[in-house]
């Protein structure tokens, strides 16, 4: 089974999102940080990771490179609720962009196109 | 460049020039001593400040401390309050736990500049070339050609050239391949002889570099060099990429470009200086090449003795920097840098001395680079015999003796 990080500071969001992915099919993590889901993909094998942006401490667009640094080929979605970043040079390493709404659909077809495309997440050493 | 048009440079400075060992054992390549008083990253800047550039990041790894103190002796030149800066940037280890892993991994970990600056243009540059060139210039024909990227060239006779990178263009000049170190380089169009050599410096629009170093970054087997990974790559999915031909402001018959990558190179630059007509010219007012210089006395040369031990200096078709005394003694085809003694009798010859060298009374040395602070005993011999000197010092492929000064020498 397919395991999906899903990173938001908004506890609403995250149950709604785990609820939904679970149903797809998805083994569903959740962190409520970015530091916390930093210490996860350490840790643990991770197909997929759904990034908040704004987060209080760290920023989704902080976190990214370091998720990358820690797995280069890890498939990132960042989904905010604000599309201003897109701009922002960083941002622009996560594998796709997908402005928040409680429609799911764009958020689900990205995720089954990213992870039908990639291969699984490498096992931590 | 139209004024709203915004260049950044950023010079790669953080390789750990292994192939110019021992003179880079504790320093970073730009950093090593060239022509007596110059570092060799001061070509590069040199040719920023002459071109009207004054945004400048230098990205240092390796050795980094001997080439930051340089950077803050002889580059606080420009003015903060004008916008304009020469900083030194070490990898900042914020947002991931490595070293540069390549060339366009330190533009990747920098990537924050690019979002603060957000520049039009990024001008790439290495810290250890020796040449002479506008860049503005390069940077009008990129933006004639509409290129993503622009990397600029220079002829080398085509069967010298299997050591480099090498551009195959069209008419256009646009790359249609992009080979690194081929045993057949391809010839240029209309000039078959002759190929057109990788400089290493590159003219990219801001979003296409983001773009390519982030696609970059995220391969798994790249190298993550411009000239192995992002160029073909670039050239492979037929982005406009574009080469420019090299205009030498050295203004010469022969364009001047030198690599200083192995010792020997390193060596034939240096003595490309001393000739009677030097093939790379440090007296164009019109394109000074500026360093930090040591205060030194003037250099002094000695004629006397008594009667019929006359010792007379003769100095032939060498440089002698500042604070230089040469007593009684003979130098030919020689670079002494500031502050070196040549004693009576001795004779120097084909060499590069660093700063503060000694040589005795009647030692001698040929084809040897001496660095900083080593004592040459009375009577001692460096260059003339080869086995003896296997047994003391490293010598170069083409028979240059280098003499680190992390030993002492003993007399004869």
């Amino acid at each position: 089974m397919q395991r999906i990080l899903v990173v938001d500071d908004d506890t609403s969001l995250r149950v709604y999102l785990q609820e939904e992915l679970a149903e797809m099919g998805y083994e569903v993590l959740t962190a409520s940080s970015a530091p916390e889901a930093l210490k996860i993909i350490e840790k643990e094998p991770v197909d997929l990771v759904i990034l908040d942006i704004r987060m209080p401490g760290m920023t989704g667009i902080e976190a990214l490179p370091r998720i990358l640094g820690l797995k280069e080929n890890l498939p990132i979605i960042l989904n905010t609720a604000y599309s201003q970043y897109k701009d922002d040079f960083m941002a622009w390493a996560a594998n796709a962009y997908v402005v928040k709404s409680f429609d799911l659909t764009e958020l689900k077809e990205k995720i089954q196109e990213l992870l039908h495309e990639t291969p699984a997440a490498v096992q931590p050493t | 460049m139209e004024k709203s048009r915004k260049l950044t440079t950023l010079i790669m400075a953080g390789g750990r020039g292994e192939r110019l060992f021992p003179l880079t054992r504790d320093k970073a390549k730009p950093a090593v001593t060239f022509g007596g008083i110059y570092k060799i990253i001061d070509f590069t800047l040199s040719n920023c400040i002459n071109s009207g550039i004054r945004q400048i990041y230098v990205l240092t790894q390796y050795g980094s401390f001997s080439l930051d103190q340089h950077l803050r002796m002889a580059w606080e030149v420009v003015n903060p309050e004008m916008g304009e800066y020469i900083y030194s940037i070490p990898p900042q280890q914020v947002t991931v736990n490595r070293w540069y892993r390549g060339t366009a991994d330190s533009i990747y970990q920098n990537i924050s500049i690019l979002q603060n600056e957000r520049p039009d243009y990024v001008l790439i540059l290495s810290g250890d070339h020796v040449y002479k060139m506008n860049y503005l210039e390069m940077l009008n024909y990129h933006i004639d050609k509409r290129a993503d990227m622009t990397a600029a060239c220079v002829e080398f006779p085509r069967l010298e050239s299997t050591g480099f990178g090498v551009l195959h263009v069209d008419a256009d000049h646009r790359i249609i391949n992009f080979l690194e170190k081929p045993k057949d380089p391809p010839g240029i169009p209309g000039n078959p002889e002759f190929s057109l050599v990788n400089m290493g410096i590159y003219i990219f629009n801001t979003e296409v570099l983001v773009q390519e170093v982030i696609r970059d970054a995220r391969l798994p087997d790249s190298d993550h060099d411009f000239g192995k990974n992002i160029i073909p790559s670039m050239v492979q999915r037929a982005m406009r990429v574009y080469s420019y031909s090299f205009r030498d402001e050295n203004k010469k018959e022969v364009s001047y470009w030198r690599d200083i990558g192995r010792i020997d190179a390193f060596f034939e630059a240096n003595m490309d200086l001393v000739a009677i007509e030097p093939i790379f010219n440090l007296y164009d007012p019109a394109w000074p090449i500026r360093t930090y210089q040591r205060q030194c006395p003037p250099a002094k040369t000695i004629f006397g003795g008594d009667p019929g031990h006359i010792r007379a200096a003769v100095v032939e078709d060498s440089l002698i920097s500042n604070g230089c005394i040469i007593s009684g003694a003979t130098v030919q085809r020689s670079i002494l840098s500031p502050n070196v003694r040549v004693a009576y009798y001795a004779e120097v010859s084909d060499a590069i001395l660093f700063d503060d060298v000694h040589i005795g009374p009647r030692a001698k040395v040929r084809r040897a680079i001496i660095e900083e602070g080593v004592k040459v005993p009375a009577g001692y011999t460096i260059g003339y015999d080869r086995e003896l000197d296997s047994h003391r010092f490293p010598i170069s492929d083409g028979g240059v003796v280098i003499v680190p000064n992390n030993i002492d020498l003993q007399e004869d």
